[in-house]
């Protein structure tokens, strides 16, 4: 087992998922949610959530007359 | 002012023009999206849009090239935003849920019999979920915190990149985006819990007055 416990994982779940780790926690954390029966599944939910919100937020691409209507701006 | 001395700035200018263009042409898509999402309106949005872009051609001689055009081009939305278009908004209460933690929605989803008696709770609630819950909650968070997750969460910037972009500390981006996440959450249980995903068709038992 690593030495990190899941409490600490737990508080530092966003801050992995968001890459905002250092390289050495990065390692410690995903080798606990890997082994860990009670972390795991509570850092598969964030996962999905994030993706979820993310696709279902995004929209879509710019319509073509709006991007033709602010290039234009630059030619006035 | 001599005619070749014109001629020049106009050749100056086309090909400012295309530099511009070419940098810029790439990170619409995004940049409308955001828009959309924080004005929330179509209309506004391409005002804001339409605003952005003057912006950023206006200012283009000061972006350093090799630098990061896309967060470039956002901290321009936001000051757009924040300078015209959020005064007529109303601003949502500022609610804060201490007690709320990270695995707030996975724990009311465990907790909540309903859910249990489907089977896997979190995949029925994340298969439940609509486009329109999703974003109404991320409506419903007050400003700051809808801005530093929408940064985040939909359109990807680390930490450091939206504290230049909004001008502010990292430990504030941090702590928004953790408040607005919790925020979040409680209002997807709400979404869930009204719109009864699991256990509609059987008597509720104690509350009753269902439909």
């Amino acid at each position: 087992m690593t030495e990190i416990d899941c409490e600490q994982v737990l508080e530092q779940v966003w801050s992995y998922l968001d890459g905002e780790l250092g390289e050495n926690a990065y390692i410690e954390i995903q080798a606990h949610l890997a082994e860990c029966a009670g972390c795991g599944p509570k850092y598969e939910f964030q996962r999905k959530l994030f993706t979820l919100v993310e696709q279902k937020c995004k929209e879509g691409p710019i319509p073509v007359e709006l991007k033709q209507r602010l290039f234009r701006l630059l030619e006035g | 002012m001599g005619a070749t001395l014109l001629a020049q700035q106009r050749e100056t200018t086309a090909e400012e023009r295309e530099r511009f263009s070419a940098l810029v042409g790439e990170h619409l898509d995004g940049l409308f999206g955001a828009s959309l999402r924080l004005t929330r309106n179509r209309t506004k949005a391409e005002d804001l849009l339409q605003e952005t872009f003057l912006r950023a051609w206006r200012s283009f001689h000061t972006f350093r090239p090799g630098t990061n055009v896309r967060a470039w081009l956002y901290r321009i939305l936001m000051n757009a935003y924040i300078d015209g278009y959020r005064k007529s908004e109303r601003e949502p209460e500022v609610v804060d849920h201490e007690d709320v933690d990270e695995f707030y929605l996975y724990s009311k989803v465990h907790e909540s019999e309903d859910f249990r008696r489907a089977g896997n709770p979190e995949e029925v609630l994340l298969a439940n979920l609509m486009d329109a819950d999703v974003k109404g909650a991320l409506q419903g968070l007050p400003e700051a915190f809808r801005n530093v997750v929408i940064l985040a969460d939909i359109e990807g910037f680390s930490y450091k990149e939206i504290a230049e972009i909004l001008g502010i500390p990292i430990g504030t981006v941090m702590s928004r985006l953790h408040r607005g996440r919790r925020q979040l959450q409680v209002k997807l249980w709400e979404y869930a819990r009204r719109a009864h995903y699991v256990g509609a068709e059987r008597p509720s038992g104690g509350t009753g007055g269902g439909p």
